[in-house]
């Protein structure tokens, strides 16, 4: 068995420290040149191909520029105040907070790693001032932060859609729900705690806080129903005005307009000069935000706003996380490409189907093959690989795309928090300075309640598909 | 999988293997030569774009990494404008006269025309007589205007859509279903097995059967490959790719018409044209035959053409 | 991990700019375009016909060209969970071993690529399967335009006597979108090398970060222990 070899060699190479991109890439080199007579220029060119030829793909550059220009600065720390001012009051609130924070900033930024930094910093620092341990503070924050991939807009799910060619529209429209429901379970989990062991709760600051907060994060929050609106139209009132990629490059302009002219956190009318997007963020709640320049006294910051230096780094920065990200997924498309030309999937299929899998069996079997997977793979990577080999059988088994999707994207949030290798985990323990170990059993508890969700969404479909079904109308599956 | 010191055939193509008229085509075709020339040859089908999608096939082909593939003809704009012919608006009047011109010698010879670039043309797979929706009803070239419509890449059909005043769309094919459905784009042109097949016409007011063009696919073999076949071995695959090439393409204006029936029974609405209305179209998309003809030749144009007066 | 990349030298620093620069003008091209035909369509009901495809080249040119820094910045994701349980000299070897797997991967890029944009350039591939043994004569594909970028000639026009035998390119020939391939392959392969001699004499520890957080994450853990949070 070739295959087995092969990916023995990458389970290998990964753990001796090799770049998970390098790793996929050079094994599948070394096993095309081996077995086929398929030329070293064919490599080249599926590289060149992975951005050249995924139009799809083109989201994610300008999603996590959207998320860039939205994490500089204040954002995050306006939207933690106004989740406070909604659920702070309640016992355990501030931690409930925090999971409602990280639902917002989900809602904005397509990376789950991404929502740890920017909420978890300011929160669990906050928690802790506030008398929470810092294990609960730790153990929320990570799991809450796996909604980031869950809640649209999400990169996982723009990698699922080029994988199996199911719209992004629709997928993003199929995690809305399950998004909202994981928040909540998380939300009354530790309400139950908080409860039970008696945590502490913060005053109702009124109304009018609720307000003041909601009008500071209101630029913020607009990008969502710019993103949501701009795919799907207003029912009754106007059509689509944009398709889901490039909705993230309209969200992109957005977000810089809003950090530039509007919050001018960073840029030619900043107030201070731009902190990096880590530091801006672990000043916290209380950080002074002093007054910003106004446009009318500075109109040529209309043109400057394009060249200033903060432009430039967020730009970069962005840039950086998306060449990483790439560099894996153009490599993982290279193994698929191996993978296909030697009809690798075809064979697996016709395998299982031979062995007279049923559904349930197959469900569990991905579930497992992705929670293992998840220990060593970037989840994008991972499911550049694993979807072409198990989305031709869960056709032929009649499970639905959208749905197979969603499943998919939840075990991958469960792969972030469970050891020994989890995304989430890592930033954890960074942002909070305590070790793996001790994250990994703060989350634990949340952990379950992850479990009990993923249970749910891959036995009851219409959590995931009712929406699009609703607001698309039934899919199109033409494979 | 291929035996030892089989010679192996790489076939890529970008649809399903049972419903579309390209993939039934390749499935027989690589029965045939796995039942016919077992031991000597073995065909392996890649579809649904698993290995290529159109567009790099043909690079992939002249690195010698795929030996078969069938683009649809808009393609080879990059490396002749001799195929522009079959873009051309109203060139043919039924799928009779295409296949009139395809068989006749100047049709073969575009065949060859290739060569210099290391592609030799095997024969031409129909898809079938273009049709055209929108979110309104199309019934004269003038309901089109300001309309955006979404086009295959292609010089001429951006040109043929600028000539009924719409604004021609790039888009890749796997979004306009999404596209015509939430509106980003207005209306699209397609074979009734495209239309049938990507449910286009869910999302659509309804199908004008304009028949104003068509949708061709060229198989395609790297000639350097094709020299290095011994006699015999070239001579007995050809000859089966000829048979399946005329037996589906005799099917194709049944399976045209089989989609065409199945849109009604769906619900999907087909406009006619009278035969005033069908002129206005004719008489707004003409003229850009004469913008393409010096890359094209008139020669080409006229030979084409005269196999539907 | 989470020890920024400082350029040294004059030259360092000019090159580490130009590097920085360059991707972020990439990815604002890419945005600024994409936007523009969003309002070109909406507002003014017509499109950039050769957008799309310019995007998406720009896409690859920022990917593939960002690679190699993104090796001079230590900023590839890997596994380290197990490589962090070795000693010191156990980490230094694993490093080294993943160092001269990377190089090898980095080289045999750099041969598929040249191989590839060969033909496009008018030039030969090399032979040889795993190495290059010489050169083999190729068909030459510099005819082979772009489907729809608009040709530059004012740019270009330089290339059609030297590889298109004179012929006028009416679009803009491929051999310059697929130049950053073999471009792309030799930083690569430059940096790699770098790299694992950096490792090597003990300046640097490995050729992996385990996460795509991990500047921003020391930098907030910092801040944080900073306040006594
Ligand atoms: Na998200
Ligand atoms: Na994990």
């Amino acid at each position: 068995m070739e295959v087995v070899l092969l990916f023995v060699m990458i389970v290998g190479l990964l753990l001796l420290g090799v770049p998970i991109a390098v790793s996929l890439g050079f094994s599948s080199i070394v096993f095309l040149l081996a077995f086929s007579d398929t030329s070293l220029a064919s490599i080249a060119q599926s590289f060149y191909q992975a951005m050249a030829g995924h139009y799809t793909l083109l989201a994610i550059p300008f999603f996590i520029l959207a998320s860039s220009f939205m994490s500089t600065g204040g954002v995050a720390r306006r939207i933690i105040r106004f989740s406070i001012a909604c659920v702070g009051h309640f016992r355990g609130g501030l931690a409930i907070a925090g999971v409602f924070a990280c639902m917002m900033f989900a809602a904005l930024s397509g990376s789950s790693p991404a929502t740890v930094v920017a909420i978890g910093t300011i929160v669990i620092a906050a928690m802790k001032q506030a008398g929470y341990t810092k294990e609960f503070a730790a153990g929320v924050i990570c799991n809450a932060g796996t909604l980031g991939i869950l809640i649209p807009p999400s990169i996982v799910m723009v990698v699922y859609a080029s994988a199996t060619d199911v719209s992004v529209g629709r997928m993003f429209l199929a995690g809305v729900i399950p998004g909202l429901l994981a928040g909540f379970m998380l939300m009354v989990a530790i309400y139950i705690i908080a409860v039970k062991r008696n945590m502490p709760k913060g005053d109702f600051a009124g109304w009018a806080e609720v307000g003041a907060s909601f009008r500071g994060a209101f630029w913020g929050l607009m990008l969502i129903a710019i993103i949501m609106l701009g795919i799907y139209g207003i029912p009754g009132v106007t059509g689509a005005i944009f398709t889901p990629t490039e909705a993230a490059a309209v969200a992109s302009v957005y977000a810089f307009i809003v950090a530039m002219f509007v919050y001018r956190d960073i840029g030619p009318l900043a107030a201070k000069p731009a902190q990096s997007v880590g530091a801006a963020v672990a000043e916290g709640m209380d950080a002074p935000m002093g007054t910003p320049k106004s446009l009318l006294s500075h109109p040529q910051a209309l043109i400057t706003a394009f060249f200033h230096r903060d432009t430039r780094d967020t730009l970069l920065d962005a840039g950086k996380l998306t060449i990483t990200l790439m560099f894996i997924i153009a490599n993982a498309l290279i193994l698929k490409h191996v993978l296909t030309d030697e009809q690798i999937p075809q064979s697996i299929a016709n395998a299982m189907l031979g062995a007279g899998l049923g559904p349930v069996t197959f469900l569990i079997m991905v579930n497992v093959i992705l929670l293992i997977g998840g220990q060593f793979m970037e989840p994008s990577g991972l499911l550049v690989i694993v979807a072409p080999l198990v989305f031709p059988i869960a056709i032929e088994l009649g499970i639905d795309p959208i749905h197979l999707g969603i499943i998919m994207v939840v075990n991958m949030e469960i792969g972030m928090i469970t050891p020994p290798v989890g995304l989430n985990l890592f930033v954890t323990s960074g942002v909070a300075g305590m070790s793996m170990m001790a994250v990994v059993k703060a989350a634990l508890p949340f952990l379950g309640v992850l479990f009990i969700f993923l249970i749910m969404v891959t036995y009851i479909p219409a959590i995931s598909t009712w929406l699009p079904t609703l607001v698309m109308g039934p899919e199109l599956i033409i494979k | 999988a291929c035996d030892d010191g089989e010679i192996v055939v790489k076939f890529s193509h970008v649809t399903n293997t049972d419903r579309h008229p390209k993939g039934i085509a390749a499935a027989l075709l690589a029965e045939r030569v796995n039942a016919e020339m077992d031991g000597t040859m073995c065909m392996e089908i890649f579809p649904n774009s698993t290995l290529y999608t159109d567009e790099q096939v043909l690079e992939a082909m002249l690195q010698g990494d795929v030996q078969l593939a069938a683009p649809s003809l808009s393609l080879f704009e990059p490396i002749t404008k001799v195929f522009q012919v079959f873009d051309l608006p109203f060139m043919f009047k039924d799928i009779n006269a295409v296949d009139a011109y395809q068989s006749s010698e100047d049709g073969q010879a575009l065949l060859d025309s290739m060569q210099r670039r290391g592609l030799q043309g095997l024969g031409f797979w129909h898809n079938g007589m273009k049709q055209m929706s929108a979110s309104v009803p199309l019934e004269l070239p003038t309901d089109a205007n300001g309309l955006k419509f979404r086009v295959q890449p292609s010089d001429v059909l951006v040109a043929q859509m600028e000539a009924i005043g719409a604004s021609p769309q790039p888009m890749a094919f796997a979004e306009v279903y999404g596209a015509l459905q939430t509106g980003v784009v207005d209306g699209q042109e397609n074979t009734w097995s495209n239309i049938h097949g990507q449910k286009f016409f869910e999302v659509q007011d309804g199908i004008t059967e304009t028949n104003h063009g068509i949708i061709d696919y060229l198989v395609v073999a790297p000639v350097d490959w094709l020299d290095s076949l011994d006699a015999d071995v070239r001579d007995q695959f050809l000859t089966i790719l000829n048979e399946v090439t005329e037996a589906r393409n005799s099917e194709s204006t049944r399976v045209n018409e089989e989609a065409k029936e199945q849109i009604l029974a769906a619900g999907g609405v087909v406009r006619q044209l009278t035969p005033e209305q069908r002129a206005a179209w004719v008489e707004a998309m003409k003229p850009v035959w004469a913008q393409f003809a010096e890359g094209i030749g008139q020669d080409v144009i006229d030979a084409a053409a005269s196999y539907s007066n | 991990m989470g020890t920024r990349f400082e350029p040294k030298g004059r030259i360092g620093r000019f090159v580490h700019e130009f590097e920085e620069t360059a991707i972020a003008v990439l990815l604002g091209l890419m945005t600024l375009l994409a936007f523009v035909n969003v309002v070109l369509r909406y507002a003014f009901n017509s499109s950039l016909i050769w957008s799309l495809e310019v995007i998406l080249i720009l896409f690859s040119w920022l990917v593939i060209f960002g690679v190699s820094y993104a090796f001079k910045i230590t900023s590839h994701l890997g596994v380290d969970a197990v490589t962090n349980l070795l000693p010191d000299r156990g980490k230094r070897i694993c490093a080294l071993l993943a160092g001269a797997v990377t190089i090898a991967y980095a080289f045999l890029l750099l041969k598929g690529s040249w191989d590839y944009w060969a033909p496009f350039a008018a030039l030969d591939r090399t032979s040889g399967q795993w190495f290059p043994t010489g050169w083999e004569n190729t068909r030459d594909q510099a005819w082979y335009v772009t489907d729809q970028v608009p040709p530059l000639r004012w740019l270009f026009g330089w290339l059609e006597p030297l590889i298109n035998q004179g012929e006028v390119y009416e679009k803009m020939p491929r051999v310059v979108p697929y130049f950053i391939l073999p471009f792309g392959s030799a930083l690569i392969l430059f940096r790699v090398v770098q790299a694992v001699v950096a490792v090597a004499r003990g300046t640097r520890s490995s050729l992996i970060v385990s996460h795509e957080a991990e500047d921003e994450v020391a930098e907030a853990a910092e801040t944080l222990k900073r306040q006594g949070a």
